[in-house]
Formats: C-alpha cells, structure tokens, sequence
C-alpha cells in the first residue's frame, strides 16, 4: 500500500511520456492503493489489535557509556495502521482520486503534464507514508517529501512570474513550520534518546533530567510544525496565494491532503505535546482559537473566491485542532477524536469546493465575486455542488463540537462564533456566485458561459458525499467506538441542534445579506480587502527596509570587500617583494645602516620607561 | 625503495585487523603512490602531437578505478567493531625528529578515503574533455588525488602537513594552467588562502610538537601529552584558522568564487568533494579527537562560524548575478553543517559530521558539477540570460535538482541521515546554533528554489545562445555522484537479504564509519541524569 504510489512516481518519471499515460499511471497508483487500504481497513474490522510492522533503516552505535538511549541511534520504519489510520488513508485517497479525474478533463491547458501527475504520486506516497508512520524521525523523512512535491504541484505553473512568486512563499513558511516540527522532534530526541512514539510516551515522566521547560519548548515547536501544514492562521499564506496560481486540482490535494496528515499526526503526538503544563495547553487552545475566529474573518475580507475557501477550510481545521488539545487540557482525551473528524469530514468537502470554484471562476474568466453571478441558472450543477461542499465544511465543525465543547463554556462560545464564521465564510462564496447578474465585460460574452463538461461535473459531488458521509458519522457513538476503541455517549439531539442551528444562521445570515444587497456586501468586502492589501503591502514594505535589505545590503558590502581586501593583501604582499628585491640589489652598507636606524627607532620607541 | 622499506619494516600481519586477503600492509601507501608513480610515468611517457592522450586518460581513470577497487575490497573487509586503526604502516623516517611514516585508517576515516577515491575516479571523467597538454594535465590530477589520499591517512602530524601543504601546489598549477579568463586571480587567491592555512596548521603542529616535549610528532603521543590551556587555545584557533581556509568557513571563504568559477572541471570536483572535506576531517582529528577541552572552550566559536557561514552562504546565492558563483556558495553549506555537527560536541552529532563529510563532499561535488556543465552547454554564465531551460535540457535538469535537494538534506538521500543526527545530537548542547543553521537552511532552500526557478523552469529567454543538454559522459560522472547520495541514502546500513541481516554487496557505510567514532566521542558521553528537574 505504501509503496504502490512509489512505484507510480518512478514509472511516471523514467517511462512515460505523454499527459494522458501519465495520468493513467498516477490514477493507477492511487486507485491501487485505494483498493489495498479497503483491504486493510477490511481486515481491520476483523481484529482489535493495529497492523505493525518494523524494519530497521539505520542503527549506529555512538557510545559505550552514559545513558543506554543515547550510546545507539537508529531509524526504524515503522508501520502501523489503526482504525483511525486507515479511515485517514481513504479520506487521502479518495481527495487525490477525485482531483486527479477533475484535472485530467479540466487540466488538459496546464503545462508540464507528465511532471504534474508524477508529483501527484510522490505526494501520495509521502503523505501516506506519513500517515504510517510511528518512528519520529521516519515520520518527518515522509512529511518531508510530502512537502517538497507539495511545493513542486503548488509552483507547477513555472512560466508564470505570480506563479513563481507564489511558489517561493509555499516553499519558504512551510518550511519553516517543517524546521520547527524537525527542531521539537530534536527536542525529545536530545532529551530521551528514543523516537518511536509508543515508546516515547511510556517515559515522558519517568526520565530524570526533564521537566517543564523541555515539555513546553516541545509542545510549541511541534505545534507549530503541524500548524504550518493545516493552513492555521497566521501559517496560512502559503494556500491562500498559491490558491489562484496554482492548478486547481493541485491546490484541491493539497489542502484536503495536508489537514487529514496534519491533523492526524497532531493526534498521534498529542501525548507528546499533553506532558506540557497546564498553562502551556492553555495557551495553545487560545492560538488554535484564534486561528478559527481570525481565519473565517479574513475570509470576508476580499472578493478571491478561492481563497475564501481556502480561509473557511483553514477555519475548520483550526477548530479541530483548538477541539483536540483542549480534551487533553481538559484530561477528557477521549474526545479528541471529534476534532480529527471533523477535519477529515472537511477535507474532502474542501477539495470539492476548490474543485468546483476554480471550474466557476475558470469559466466565468475572473476572480473577482463582485463579478461573478447568475451560477445557478447558467452553472447550475458546478454552482450546487459549490454550495453543498460550503454547507459540509460549515457542518463537520459544528458536527464535532456538541460533546466536546459543550454549549456552556466559553471555550463553547470561542468555537461557536467560529463555526458561525466559517458557515458565513464558506456559504457567502457559493451565494455571491449563484444569485445575480452575471455582468458583460470586455472581451466577456456572459451568455457564453457554460457549465463544465459532464465527465468533470460529478467528481465535486463524490467528494461532498464523501464529506457527508464522514460528518454524519460522527453522531453515532458505534463509529466513534470503533475507531479508537473507546467507549463514547451519544450527544443529545439538543446539543447537536444547537449546533446545526448556528450553521443554518450563519446561512440565513449570509442569504438575507446577499440577497438583499450582494453588490453592496462584495462593496464592503473589497473594501476592506483593499484596506488589508496595503496594511500587508506596507509591513512586507517595513520588513523588506528593515529587515531584508540591511541583510543583503551587509552580505553584499562584506562579498564586495573580501576579495578586495584579500587583493590588497595581496597587492601589498607584491610591493613588500619588490621592495626585497630593490633592497637586495641596493649597495649593501647605505642599507644597513638605514636598517640600523629604523631598528633603532622601534626599539627605542617600544621600550618601556622612555617617557618616564 | 621507501615501498620496499615500508614492507621490510612492517612484518607480514598475520592478525592486523582488517588485513583479511591482503597479506601486504600496503593498501594505504598504494592509494597514495600508485598515483604519483603513474604521474611519473605518465608525464615521462613520450607523447609526440598528442597521440597518445586519450591513453593517458584512460590510464589515469584505470588508475583511480583500480586503487577504488583495492579499497573497496578493504572497505568490506574493514572491521566495523574495532575502534582502533586499520591497515596500519609504521615506519621510522625521521627519528630525530620523532617523525614516523605512519598511516592508518578507522571508521572516519575509511570513509573519507572512499570518498576521495570515488571523486577521484569521477574528476578524471570530468576532465575526459581536456585536449590542451594532456600529459600535464593528468599528472598534476593524479598529485593532487595522491596528496588528499595522504592527508587522510597520515597518522603522524608532520606528515599530515605535509600532504596538506602539498596538495596546493597541483591544485593551483591546474586552475592556472587550464581554467577560464580569470584563472591567475583564481589560483593566487587559492594559494593565498591554502597557503594561510597550511601557515596555521604548522602553527598548531609545531606548538603542541613543542609544549609536548618535542619528541614525536605521531598524532597517539601528541594528543595524549598535557597541555596547558594557553596552548590548546592557541593550537585550536590555529587549527579552525586552516580548517576554515579549507572547507572554507566564512570569513576564509575568499578564494570559493573565483575558484571554483575558473577552476576546470574535474578541479572543481576534487576541490568541492574531498579536498574542501579535509577540513572537517583535521577538526575532527587535531580538535574533537585530540583535545577535549579546546573543544570545549572552542565550540561555541565554530557553531558561529558555521551558523554565519550557512546563513552568508544562502544570501549572497540569492543575490548572485552569475549561477557558477551561486553553486560555489552553495557549495559551502555541507562544510558549515559538517563543522556544526562537530561544535555540538555529542557522540550523535560527532558521527552525523563524519556521514556528514562524506554526503557532504558528494553533494557539493555535484552541485557544483552540475552548474559548472550546465553553463558549458548553455553558453553562458548570466543569470540574467540563463531561464527556463528545463525543456531543452532534462538531464540537467534532473541533475541539478537532485543536487539541490542533496544540500538541503532531502529524505531518501544521504544528506537526510547526516543532517538529522547532526540537529538531534546538537539540540541539547547547543540550542541556538541548532536554531540559527536549521534558519540558514531555509534560506538556502529559497536560494535554490529561486535558482532553480529562473534557470530551469522561468520563461525561457529568446536571446540566450543554443542550449544542449548533458553528453552520455557527463551524465555517468554527475550519475555517479548522484548515485553515491542515492544509495547511501536508501541503504545507510547495506542492503541486506531479505528476512536477515546479511549484508549484499556493501556492509553498510554507516557501519564502517562507527568504527573509531565510540572512541573520539567518549570524553564527549554526558552522563545518566540522576534527578529530575
């Protein structure tokens, strides 16, 4: 299952030539694996116990004294799938599936075909290979790759200068977030000498030398690791920019792939991450929801459609994480499974809604919502599909609060003005499309417009019901059960209408404003999407003056003098060998004595007492 | 006669370890003569109008191929358990002097010598395309491999500078005598700077010769001797000093641009994969397995040379205006890591720099290559001019991608493994360099992807000159050190048969390096903490 989408990439890479086998090699490998993890998750259903297996990568012996973890260093590759794994793997699959079919209809123009689709299965690999893993160090080898094929799909579009730009800024934040999870994963290993997770958390207590610093400077430094990969807020440029240069289906992947990944290997550390103070939970709890309120909130900033979406899914995800660490805060860790489902049941609904908004803006030919309009007459499949996937992203984090947040607490209020924000954020993109006068612009026929060919409209569709199916499943305890082996209450029909009840304002909301004013509402958001654009213009501005440049401006004179100075050694090295050759062919006595006195002169000069 | 000596003096070992089929002593000495024998032969062999060049290359590649053949067969029969030297040879030379012809290997430095070995055989592939004075040509290449070889395997300080101080000489006659416009700023700027460092290491040798007593210069009675920390502090800085002139570090990086910018080809590998790895090699040995508290006292030091030169490195690459400038820059970033590893003083990250050398070494070797070829064919060096060549030239493209991601320390190369020990074993000693080289990386990765974008995959530029991608030849050579980081990469620790640890073809250069690496990093081991905090 691991290596099949390996297999792929190699034979993309070496074999074919042409777009179309190329994707038929990446649609291969991903099917493949798809059907090898229903295997799996078959078998699964038939035992209690996970699939494990080891095999050792590197093992060195450094020392023969001190404490036994640390006289040896060994990578294992460690693969273990569970019930929770494997449900990750198929929502993973399931996503690159679906935006692999969208692509190979509508990502006939994209350039580099065969490359696009043989990082498709690198990306495959790498987050599968990730989802897998248990060893530290293996698990970020894995999340690794992932992330340069990631960066490779994001700035796919090399020709294009935006493109490029945007692709620098996908290379550079995350992989400062990819250094931080590196750095914290270090940080265990610096102080217990051993990475494999399950053997980690036995002794993260018990291991003398340790204590609240360590645990903390972990926790953050992971934190942030995962954080970066989720698209949190402020960690989020990297989607939105890339969200409009790069391939629709590769911004689909990515954002759906790297919330289960990410997510997931947040759950699988947490107790890691959980050895840290109270405080220090805390504070990550108000981060996490931060993020969900401030991500949803910038979503209405600005009329890009694309990124919207990416902001609301951004939204979700925040929730999930900010829902994960607060069980553990909360010692009610078994709910913590809630907030990896809904980022799951999300992610597909994600990919669906990028699919189906780049079909729309690709067909209306502009980015801008306050000229897109009339999707529901002239688009009408693309546009519903739109608005379901907006509703199940809003839903699956609405569907994972009840039992966890609970409806009293302010922690509770947090979350429900976030998923409020994010019903907002996501439907508001999918009204403003569908209701309105598509408007005539030059070089622009509206009645030209048409909806996306019929072999491309469904794949939206599979993804939503993917999404709804996932959503749906959170309400029965069985489920949840049989995931994590826990025992889990269902939520009362209460709990959960409050919540659906905050989604379903958070539409009416959105539908009375837009029906009412659309353009007046895209007015504001423009607005303010312009207020937003130079305060970022001006602090990149600030920071490029003061930062950026100084750095530059200082390595640029020290690279200058260098060599100038190593001439003028050099320069003067010459002249000292030329003076020795003068001084050798002078009369012999006229030049002693000048040594003589020049001698004299310095001793004199330098002895002590002469002053006195 | 000195051959004949070595083997008169030294008994036939019956249990020198590592010796297994060979019954001579005399693999080390052969790595080192063999090629300046065949320079002798070579450069006295009459070659009327160049007739006979293209045997001379092919005597010079059998050369390197035959002694990388030796050595792998020793490389396998090497014992990975015993941390003591391997393929010893003693033989007084100078014994007023207390200096001893002796050379011997462990772990690290069986690897460097299979590194210098590999490069040596790929620099004469890279040089196939000399027509100028042939015979000189390859006679000065094969001095050159002969004196890193020595410098590896020297065990007696005197020796060591030696063969340090000697491989200047070929190196610099080289880039004068065959490199691009501006070879003579190229080879004076080397000499200056090699010829600094060469100064420092006689510093250090002669001052710890001297506070030692003066008896012997053999690195086991040097370094055992007591030393007063006014001296381990003066010979260390000497020896960062000539480490730094070699590797290079900044601020002795002067002579990286013009070099390795003028320098031809296979120069440029020798210089990029072994010879700059010299320097990690003598801080290892003179420093971190020498002196345990110049280490200390020291390291903070070499963590900021190496977090500045990382960062330095990455900045005036992304700055740079021609792309064989960029590469050398870049080129210094393996060092820097190397000199890391070491700073951090733990046994992981001591045995993360010793992989780290070799990866090093490799992906240095090739980004450089692969820049310098890609500029060849693409007739221009101009960063302004270079864009989007990507579809004209694919193997390059390859080529230079997978040396980018060498550097960066990508899974599924050798530099992942390297670079991890080298971070997990630095966090706990020193934190903020760990934090300040993992910044510089990511510099580094945006200077590459800022490269790679604009001269691979940008628009391409309707002015540049005609583009052809790599010949066969040059696809096998920069394919070899391609394969050296893939397949130390996928298999640190051997291939082995399935279900079972028997190694297949290679025990593992992983488990060759270990050897030797206990016995440096002992004084390093911190001990079990005994309460918690």
């Amino acid at each position: 299952m691991v290596l099949v989408p390996l297999l792929a990439f190699v034979l993309a890479a070496t074999s074919v030539r042409t777009r179309r086998s190329a994707a038929n090699m990446a649609m291969f490998g991903a099917v493949t694996t798809f059907a090898l993890t229903l295997l799996i998750a078959w078998g699964l259903t038939r035992r209690t116990t996970p699939f494990q297996v080891s095999y050792p990568y590197l093992n060195i012996p450094v020392a023969f004294t001190g404490a036994s973890n640390f006289q040896g260093f060994g990578i294992d590759i460690i693969i273990r799938v569970d019930r929770l794994t494997s449900v990750a793997l198929l929502v993973v699959e399931l996503c690159v599936i679906g935006a692999l079919a969208w692509h190979r209809v509508m990502g006939r123009a994209e350039p580099g075909g065969p490359r696009f689709y043989a990082l498709v299965s690198t990306l495959l690999f790498g987050s599968v290979a990730t989802l897998v893993s248990y060893d530290l160090a293996e698990l970020f080898a894995f999340w690794g790759l992932a992330g340069a094929a990631t960066y490779l799909m994001l700035a796919q579009r090399w020709g294009s200068i935006e493109a490029s730009r945007s692709g620098r800024i996908a290379l550079a934040l995350p992989f400062v977030s990819d250094l931080s999870l590196l750095c914290g994963i270090a940080v265990i290993y610096s102080h217990y000498g051993l990475q494999s997770i399950n053997s980690v958390v036995p002794i993260l207590h018990r291991t003398a030398g340790v204590g609240a610093k360590t645990w903390t400077l972990a926790a953050i430094l992971l934190f942030v690791g995962v954080a970066g990969r989720l698209g949190l807020w402020p960690l989020h440029i990297w989607l939105t920019r890339t969200a409009p240069t790069a391939p629709p289906a590769a911004s689909a992947m990515v954002q759906s792939v790297w919330s289960v990944v990410a997510i997931v290997v947040l759950y699988r550390i947490m107790p890691i991450i959980a050895a840290a103070p109270t405080q220090t939970l805390r504070s990550l709890v108000y981060a996490s929801a931060i993020a969900a309120v401030a991500a949803p909130l910038l979503a209405m900033v600005g009329n890009e459609p694309r990124r919207a979406m990416v902001l609301a899914g951004s939204g979700v995800a925040a929730i999930g994480v900010a829902l994960v660490i607060y069980s553990y805060q909360a010692s009610a860790t078994t709910l913590a499974v809630f907030g990896v489902l809904g980022v799951l049941a999300a992610a597909p609904a994600r990919a669906g809604a990028a699919l189906a908004t780049s079909s729309i803006v690709a067909a209306m030919r502009t980015s801008d919502l306050a000229e897109m309009g009339d999707g529901w007459r002239r688009m009408r499949a693309t546009t519903t599909a739109l608005l379901l996937a907006s509703v199940v992203i809003a839903l699956s984090a609405a569907l994972a609060v009840p039992l966890t947040a609970g409806s009293r607490t302010r922690f509770a209020l947090a979350i429900g003005e976030a998923v409020l924000l994010v019903s907002i954020a996501a439907i508001r993109v999918a009204i403003a499309v569908a209701i309105g006068p598509l408007r005539r612009r030059r070089a622009f026929e509206p009645d030209r417009v048409r909806e996306v060919p019929r072999t491309s409209v469904g794949w939206p569709y599979w993804l939503v019901l993917a999404g709804v199916v996932l959503a749906v499943a959170m309400l029965f305890p069985s489920w949840l059960g049989f995931l994590d082996n826990q025992p889990h209450k269902a939520a009362t029909a209460a709990a959960v209408g409050i919540w659906v009840g905050v989604v379903g304002i958070g539409l009416l909301l959105t539908a009375f404003a837009y029906g009412s004013d659309k353009d007046g509402s895209l007015r504001a958001s423009a607005a303010l999407g312009e207020v937003l654009r130079k305060l970022l213009g001006r602090a990149a501005a600030a920071g490029s003056r003061f930062l950026w440049e100084p750095i530059a401006a200082i390595t640029e004179r020290v690279y200058e003098l260098i060599p100038k100075g190593d001439g003028g050694l050099a320069q003067a090295t010459a002249a000292s060998g030329r003076l020795a050759l003068a001084a050798a062919r002078a009369p012999a006595v006229p030049l002693l004595v000048v040594i003589a006195v020049v001698l004299a002169l310095a001793v004199g000069l330098a002895t002590p007492g002469l002053f006195r | 006669m000195m051959l004949a000596a070595i083997a008169a003096a030294t008994p036939t070992p019956a249990g020198v370890p590592g010796a297994g089929i060979f019954t001579s002593p005399l693999i080390l000495s052969l790595t080192i003569w063999v090629p300046v024998v065949v320079a002798i032969v070579i450069n006295t062999f009459p070659n009327p109008r160049g007739r006979y060049d293209t045997l001379m290359k092919q005597i010079a590649f059998f050369t390197n191929l035959g002694i990388f053949f030796v050595l792998f067969i020793a490389y396998h029969l090497f014992e990975t358990f015993l941390p003591t030297l391997q393929y010893e040879e003693k033989l007084p030379w100078l014994p007023a002097f207390g200096v001893t012809y002796h050379l011997g290997v462990d772990g690290p430095g069986m690897t460097m010598m299979m590194l210098s070995c590999l490069i040596g055989m790929i620099s004469v592939l890279a040089s196939w395309g000399v027509r100028e004075r042939v015979r000189s040509y390859f006679t000065l290449m094969l001095l050159a491999q002969a004196t890193v070889n020595g410098a590896i395997a020297a065990h007696d300080m005197f020796v060591l500078l030696l063969f340090w101080g000697a491989a200047t000489i070929p190196v610099a006659l080289l880039i004068l005598g065959w490199g691009g416009p501006r070879r003579e700023a190229a080879a004076w700027r080397l000499v200056g700077y090699w010829g600094l460092g060469t100064a420092a290491l006689l510093v250090a040798t002669m001052t710890v010769y001297a506070a030692s007593g003066g008896t012997s210069f053999d690195m086991d009675v040097l370094f055992k001797s007591a030393l007063t920390p006014r001296v381990q502090l003066g010979a260390g800085l000497a020896l960062i000093v000539a480490a730094a002139t070699r590797l290079p570090l900044f601020p002795f990086h002067g002579w990286v641009r013009d070099v390795y910018s003028e320098a031809p080809l296979g120069v440029s590998v020798v210089i990029a994969g072994t010879a700059s790895r010299l320097g990690g090699y003598l801080l290892l040995r003179g420093l971190v397995a020498a002196d345990a508290d110049a280490s200390r006292l020291l390291s903070p030091l070499l963590a900021a040379l190496a977090a500045v030169t990382i960062v330095y490195a990455a900045v005036v690459a992304l700055r740079s205006v021609d792309l064989r400038w960029a590469a050398a820059h870049l080129a210094m970033v393996p060092g820097a890591i190397t000199v890391f590893g070491l700073a951090a003083l733990t046994p992981l990250a001591i045995a993360g720099s010793v992989l780290s050398m070799f990866t090093g070494g490799l992906a240095a070797a090739l980004i450089v290559a692969a820049a310098w070829v890609l500029t060849d064919r693409a007739q221009s060096r101009s960063l302004s001019v270079l864009s989007g060549l990507a579809p004209r030239m694919p193997i390059l493209t390859w080529l230079l991608v997978l040396g980018a991601l060498g550097l960066l320390g990508v899974p599924l190369l050798a530099s992942f493994p390297a670079e991890t020990m080298i971070l997990f074993g630095s966090f706990k000693t020193q934190p903020i360099g760990a934090f300040a080289v993992a910044a510089g990386l990511v510099l580094t990765a945006i200077a590459l992807a800022v490269l790679v974008h604009r001269v691979l995959f940008g628009q391409p530029n309707p002015d540049a000159p005609a583009v052809s991608d790599a010949s066969l030849g040059e696809t096998w050579y920069l394919g070899l050190l391609v394969g050296g980081l893939l397949w130390v990469g996928l298999f640190p620790s051997g291939p082995k048969l399935p279900g079972t640890d028997l190694p297949i073809f290679d025990p593992g250069l992983i488990n060759v390096m270990s050897a030797g690496i206990t016995d440096i990093a002992s004084p390093y081991v911190q001990p079990a903490p005994t309460a918690a905090q």
